[in-house]
């Protein structure tokens, strides 16, 4: 240590001026994951063994000077194999003139991957996992080898969280950094089997345009990072904000991770990195297994469509008047069907293995190709409205005229432009709502939905998926007969069945369950149970919804029947008119509520 | 402090959802740092070459990770990732060999060094074969691919 401490002193004897400089360039800032302002810099990477200085957290001098003292002064090789891009930047500098030593574990890492360039992968909303909510970012290390980007390797990074995914813990820890977060590398083909065939996710392939020295770079730097740990918060250093500090490491000029100061949402920093200018080169999609089969079940034949529905169904694998090419679409349809239906749990093993070995016989025997082209495009995800929106209104309540204006962190809501986003899922946070009323000239707020989800899914020939919605409030409620208002919070809980008469029109049915506290109500509490029917006509430019619901509860203040309709049409990506039409019928007097407004996302 | 806060506040909302991407339990990477340096290999890996038998994952089940490098990487010689990659790849493989063309067929041939033409024409000549039940397992097509391949 005091070794260190007078070889340390001894170098800054000998220093070159531009050595005094370089703490606080943009590259090593951006290499060491500094973030804040100068003089009152920290690293967000939390483990030990990513600094060399004891001060390393918070000290880029000291940082720059251990590191420099690391690679001319000690023979310590394991150490210098952990941190090869900082080498490589301090030479570049020439800041270091010792060479850098053999490692074969780093080496071995290069040969298994053999870049050739890097992709950032967006893999689109899982509704079956809270946490994937939003979707979810990676990076893919591009192969020279051989063959098939199959090869390649995903970075991810994400939570160490020990298995407790399903946990209230997990929710806890992973708010309040209780996790550390880190990376890991997987085959490209692991990747694909995880979000397109296990959870049904379009995966986004995003081509980042990097010169070799910045590949090399990119790769040196996952290497350093690799061994590292960071505390992990959900919400702002999760899996794409460090995806952003990375890519900065690599071209500090791009200040990515700037535009992510508190919330990072995995498709605002597709966004981001599209706006950059030349880094994006070319994008490619890979539709999820569920979309694969929908698109070739889309673009059968009639005669097909029967055919390939008997299989599925009644396991009828006699193929009649369809051609050779005709028959190969409906038994790799088929055939992909039944991987389906085995990851959903939806048949045994050994059914599986017979109805897919049966399949595969069948396919053989045909001679020809099938002729249906595979889906290659979808709605670009990256095109969406952005994630936060404002909204300013006018309307009335039971004839009495009001203003109101709302503020919605995230995300999006069922008659919000739907385009690139999951169709019928709703996912809000946060949305507070402030109202004005014109005739007792008061302000107040008016609603604060803490959380909201929804999810309308259709059930088909194929699919039988669940629908359902969460809803927690804190709702400014009114009562018409005696005029008094007060707060009341609301949970909702609800499962249901959807079905799609058309593309653009879908109907569902709900049953819910109610749960209301506040010192407003009666009894300071109700609980209710209830079902309500709907209709969900997304016609892409517009979008109606409307639901029916009747509440049957334990107090009479709870107990009504209600109707809600909205319709929004959207001007341009980022804006869109509204309205809204509620009307409850309850005990005593009736409540009736209208408005319009234009929403706004930015 | 200001990250303490937000976190705080948001706590409740996030119960019941949350941003968050937990490292998933499928593939390799479960609870380990990916690259830490671990050295040797897998012993089931090994029968490739001197084809004996042990249990492996069978048709069907084959997300898995038991032909996976420790370090959740690409790695190995011919043989060792044709296996790693049809343990976890055999169910698309199996429809690409009956088809005779597709991805998976493409990234072989690249392994094996090989035209991916002439390795689906062959995968489809000898697909029953290399898939004589439905009870094979990634080892047994392996092996076999290796040995019609080879001439």
């Amino acid at each position: 240590m005091l070794k260190n401490f007078i070889y340390s002193l001894f170098f800054l004897c000998i220093v070159t001026p531009s050595y005094a400089a370089f703490e606080n360039s943009p590259e090593w800032l951006a290499l060491v994951h500094y973030q804040g302002e100068k003089g009152k810099y920290v690293s967000t990477i939390d483990s030990d063994p990513f600094f060399l200085s004891p001060d390393g957290k918070t000290n880029p001098q000291a940082e720059l000077q251990a590191t420099i003292n690391l690679f001319e002064n000690t023979q310590d090789t394991e150490k210098k194999c952990l941190f090869p891009a900082r080498y490589k930047l301090l030479q570049k500098n020439s800041l270091v003139s010792k060479p850098f030593p053999k490692c074969k574990d780093l080496e071995q890492f290069y040969d298994d991957l053999r870049p050739s360039g890097v992709t950032l992968l967006f893999t689109d909303a899982y509704m079956n996992n809270p946490s994937s909510l939003f979707g979810h970012t990676l990076l893919r290390i591009d192969t020279a080898r051989k063959g098939t980007q199959l090869l390649a390797h995903g970075a991810n990074y994400g939570a160490f969280t020990a298995g407790q995914e399903n946990s209230v813990l997990f929710a806890i820890w992973g708010l309040t950094g209780g996790y550390y977060g880190g990376f890991t590398v997987k085959p490209y083909y692991d990747i694909i089997n995880t979000y397109n065939n296990i959870e049904n996710r379009d995966i986004w392939e995003l081509n980042l345009d990097f010169t070799p020295q910045e590949l090399d770079f990119f790769v040196a730097h996952l290497w350093e990072v690799g061994h590292s740990q960071t505390r992990y918060y959900f919400f702002t250093q999760n899996c794409s904000y460090m995806l952003m500090e990375v890519l900065d490491a690599v071209r500090p000029s791009m200040q990515l991770s700037e535009q992510f100061p508190v919330q990072t949402i995995p498709l605002d920093t597709i966004k981001a990195v599209l706006q950059r200018q030349g880094l994006v080169k070319d994008i490619n999609y890979r539709p999820s297994r569920q979309a694969k089969i929908r698109h070739r079940y889309r673009m059968m034949n009639d005669k097909q469509k029967k055919q390939y529905l008997e299989i599925i169904h009644e396991q009828e694998y006699e193929l009649a008047g369809l051609s050779e090419s005709e028959k190969a679409d409906v038994l790799e349809t088929a055939y992909q069907f039944v991987q389906y239906q085995y990851v959903a749990k939806n048949l045994e093993l050994a059914d599986y293995r017979k109805q897919s070995f049966k399949l595969l016989m069948e396919r053989n025997k045909v001679t020809e190709q099938g002729s249906i082209a595979e889906l290659d495009k979808g709605k670009e995800p990256y095109l969406t409205h952005d994630s936060m929106r404002a909204e300013i209104g006018t309307g009335f309540r039971n004839g009495e005229a009001f203003q109101e204006i709302s503020y919605r962190p995230a995300y999006h809501s069922l008659t919000d432009d739907n385009y690139g986003f999951l169709r019928g899922a709703e996912i809000n946070f946060l949305n507070t709502t402030l109202r004005h009323y014109d005739e007792q000239n008061k302000t107040v707020l008016q609603k604060f939905d803490i959380v909201g989800i929804k999810s309308i899914s259709p059930m088909d020939a194929m699919f039988r998926p669940f629908s359902y919605e969460i809803r927690w409030d804190v709702a400014r409620e009114y009562n018409p007969e005696t005029q008094d208002e007060g707060y009341v919070t609301n949970l909702k809980v609800g499962t249901g069945v959807s079905y799609a008469i058309t593309d653009e029109v879908w109907t569902y049915a709900q049953l819910n369950s109610y749960a209301a506290y506040g010192g407003f109500l009666p009894d300071n509490a109700y609980l209710g149970l209830g079902g309500a029917i709907g209709v969900f006509a997304d016609f892409d430019k517009w979008r109606l919804f409307g639901e029916a619901e009747q509440v049957y509860a334990t107090d009479k203040f709870g107990e009504k029947t209600k109707i809600n309709v909205e319709g929004a049409y959207t001007l341009n990506r980022n804006n869109a008119l509204a309205i809204r039409y509620s009307k409850e019928w309850r005990s005593g007097k009736d409540l009736e509520e209208s408005l319009l407004s234009w929403r706004h996302y930015f | 402090m200001k990250k303490v806060v937000l976190a705080s506040f948001l706590a409740g909302a996030m119960a019941l959802a949350s941003n968050a991407q937990a490292i998933d339990s499928t593939g390799c990477g479960l609870g380990s740092m990916a690259w830490r340096g671990q050295s040797g290999i897998g012993p089931q890996v090994l029968a490739v070459t001197t084809n004996g038998l042990f249990f492996t994952q069978t048709f069907g089940i084959t997300f898995g990770t038991s032909g996976c490098d420790p370090n959740g990487r690409v790695t190995g010689g011919t043989g060792r990732m044709v296996l790693a990659f049809m343990e976890n790849n055999m169910e698309q493989y199996a429809l690409d060999a009956a088809a005779g063309r597709g991805e998976t067929i493409d990234t072989l041939a690249g392994i094996l060094n090989m035209d991916s033409a002439k390795l689906g024409e062959i995968s489809k000549q000898n697909f029953a074969y290399m898939f004589e039940n439905e009870n094979v397992d990634a080892v047994n097509v392996t092996l076999k691919l290796m040995e019609v391949t080879k001439a």
